[in-house]
């Protein structure tokens, strides 16, 4: 009733079991609900900072179109909002002003307010006052108001910007900084559970079983494959939610270059992972209970760490040759390239070095890794040494 | 036929197994004892491949194992092991597809040996919320699911009520009369002697014993229990009359006495008529119990060579 399993379909069996398993595991939603959740809050927090600032509630007192006409012009010149308040006199507008139902009122030539002008308004309000009354003056020295109107309006000052993307490439490099830190929570995270996958199968000895029937290389690629498509897959949905969340609320606009980005980091996490979850079984092999875990793999994880804070230095330090160094060496290249490349800081040729590099590294990681897994894993009890298990390989079954 | 062919295995100076050789045919079931540390284990994990032999091989049908063989058969670990958080059927089914069994044909066998094992209402509950019992039963259902041809099951019965060695028993008998070829190995020893087909009693890593229950039973001297009407003493008037008899127990009126392998039974019940008269002449062959006793103890030299290997292969076990 049964025929022989390839390799590929052990994997495959294998890879399927950890997703589904773990995907149903309350963790998996509760962790990415916080994400979202930090993701919100850093999104908001500036804009809760800033309530207010530059929306202003204002009356005019008397006939005052021309006035509120001029306003509205420079309001929108200086990127302030303000709104017009109808009062009937100057007396209900001193009312409001000292209620703080609005910011200030207009009465003839004074402007009048609470407790102070902010400066953003008073340079509202005193350009469009002065424009109102230049043109009340030409008219009056019998220039025809048209023209008057036409000449003061057309007089705007046009910005000429040097390096028109500046602003687009500042906000990709947020997005990609925000993302090496969920990217580095997401390494850090899925390689525990490699880790603690591994030694759960040896504390249990359920290894043995499922040793007796297919190759520990086979359990070993289905551990990682299977945990690190759950990762990405996380990482997708924290990225592509995180996107929509700070497009709803208005932080960025949702375009081509702000998505790239995230594409970015979930190729680099993929690579990332197989470096860092390859080391993480290996280490996690040699040991049998989980109370050991956090001493082996203590030096797989430095190294993250260490990643983590060069992707810090490299934020602050843009233009430093040790970023261009950091964004190529493997592995901490995954966690640093996708925020120069964010950026558009990283010349073609660095990123590809920098590709073929990671790819070189896990392709000798994951040869070391699985010697050491198979030499070590149904090797019960003590922590089993790096040489022991490296020289204990079980020979493979012909 | 499964054998195992001059098997050896040394952890470090230590010799766990020692030229052990013995088969198993399709439709029997091999009863493995022996004392703690005999090798046992280490002889079942180098079958299963879980361990690799220092020398010797074990085959099947004359080919030695490999990877593709033995996903034909099913194990039962000494050391318990099943995924705590899956459920039982669930687990179940994915052994039984790693084992290359179609998700169809594994869904229905998990399923129909949970009815057998009475645990159907537990198969949708999580390993780890099962008792000691029932996981032990889901294990033994994870060494069956995929119907290997061989089962090679270490300790299947320690720990289960009588209930659950019925059960387990009864499921086993069914796949042994089916074709398949069954080792377990156990410290019970009249469950042995009443499941079992062929019995192997392994000492320090060699094979002393090794055969039908019946053979084994009948391969000791042999011994009668007498009842002779006569005065207290009469077993040594009869020992003086009957050459090489010794008498194990003297109860009085009752007796039980061993005669030399090649000595006449006749003769001995003449012997005891005449001394008067005989109320109950039986031939009384050993328990499985009484034979290992016989066939383990030994010198005690070679005791602690053995104890050393228990602890070494506890050890490497642990």
């Amino acid at each position: 009733m049964s025929r022989p399993v390839s390799f590929r379909e052990a994997v495959t069996l294998v890879a399927r079991r950890e997703f589904g398993q773990r995907i149903r595991e309350r963790s998996f939603f509760i962790s990415l609900l916080i994400t979202l959740g930090i993701i919100a809050v850093v999104v908001l927090l500036p804009r809760f900072s800033d309530f207010g600032s530059d929306s202003y509630d204002v009356a005019l007192v008397g006939d005052s179109s021309a006035l509120e006409e001029a306003v509205s012009r420079q309001a929108s010149v200086a990127d302030v909002e303000v709104s017009f308040r109808s009062v009937s006199d100057a007396d209900e507008a001193e009312r409001a002003v000292r209620d703080g139902d609005i910011d200030a009122y207009v009465d003839g030539d004074s402007v009048v307010v609470d407790q102070s002008l902010d400066s953003s308004l008073r340079a509202v309000l005193e350009n469009a006052y002065s424009q109102v009354e230049g043109a009340r003056a030409l008219e009056s020295a019998g220039i025809d108001p048209a023209e008057v109107s036409a000449a003061l309006t057309s007089a705007t000052l046009e910005t000429v910007t040097l390096d028109p993307d500046a602003d687009e490439r500042e906000t990709r490099g947020a997005i990609a900084f925000f993302g090496t830190i969920v990217l580095f929570g997401q390494l850090i995270t899925y390689s525990m559970w490699v880790a603690m996958g591994v030694v759960e199968e040896k504390s249990s000895r359920v290894v043995e079983v499922i040793l007796a029937t297919i190759p520990a290389r086979a359990l070993l690629a289905g551990k990682i494959i299977g945990i690190g498509l759950l990762g990405l897959v996380q990482l997708a949905l924290i990225g592509g939610l995180g996107l929509v969340l700070a497009s709803a609320l208005g932080a960025l606009e949702l375009s081509g270059p702000m998505i790239t980005p995230v594409l970015t980091a979930l190729a680099w996490f993929v690579l990332g992972f197989a470096a860092y979850a390859s080391l993480s079984a290996a280490a996690a092999a040699r040991i049998s209970r989980q109370e050991d875990l956090q001493n082996v793999t203590t030096p797989v994880n430095t190294l993250m760490m260490v990643s983590y804070f060069g992707a810090f230095y490299v934020f602050l330090n843009q233009d430093s040759p040790v970023a261009g160094v950091l964004s190529i060496a493997p592995p901490f290249s995954a966690l640093i390239m996708p925020l120069r490349m964010a950026r558009g800081d990283a010349a073609g040729w660095e990123i590809a070095l920098a590709l073929a590099l990671m790819v070189a590294l896990i392709g000798v990681l994951v040869v070391l890794a699985a010697r050491i897994y198979e030499g070590a894993v149904l090797r019960m009890g003590a922590k089993v040494s790096m040489k022991d298990a490296w020289a204990a390989r079980r020979r493979v079954s012909p | 036929m499964l054998e195992l062919d001059r098997l050896s295995r040394r952890y470090g100076d230590v010799v766990a197994l020692d030229d052990l050789s013995f088969a198993v045919r399709p439709g029997q079931m091999y009863g493995f004892v022996g004392t703690n540390g005999a090798g046992k284990t280490t002889a079942m994990r180098i079958v299963l491949g879980v361990l690799e032999p220092h020398s010797g091989e074990v085959r099947w049908n004359e080919a030695p194992l490999n990877q593709d063989i033995r996903r034909e058969f099913g194990y039962m670990p000494e050391e318990r092991g099943l995924y705590p958080k899956m459920q039982v059927h669930e687990h179940l089914v994915y052994l039984a597809r790693l084992h290359g069994v179609s998700g169809i044909t594994a869904t229905k066998a998990a399923s129909d040996l949970l009815e057998a094992l009475a645990l159907s209402e537990r198969a949708s509950d999580r390993i780890e919320s099962l008792s000691l019992g029932n996981q032990q039963r889901v294990q033994l259902a994870a060494a069956l699911v995929h119907e290997p041809t061989v089962m090679v099951l270490d300790e299947p019965f320690s720990g289960l009520d009588p209930m659950g060695v019925d059960s387990m028993a009864a499921v086993l008998r069914a796949r042994v009369d089916a074709g398949a070829a069954v080792v377990f190995s156990s410290h019970q020893l009249e469950l042995v002697e009443r499941l079992c087909d062929a019995v192997g009693i392994i000492r320090a890593g060699r094979l002393v014993a090794d055969g039908t229950v019946d053979e084994l039973r009948g391969t000791g001297a042999p011994r009668y229990r007498l009842d002779v009407g006569a005065p207290p003493g009469w077993t040594a008037s009869l020992a003086d009359a009957v050459p090489g008899l010794s008498v194990v127990e003297d109860g009085g009126r009752t007796a039980l006495v061993e005669l030399p392998p090649s000595a006449d039974d006749q003769a001995l019940l003449d012997a005891a008529r005449a001394l008067g008269t005989v109320h109950q002449f039986t031939p009384v062959r050993p328990t499985l119990a009484e034979l290992f006793r016989s066939v383990v103890a030994e010198p005690a030299g070679a005791e602690r060579a053995g104890a050393e290997k228990a602890g070494a292969e506890k050890a490497e076990a642990a």
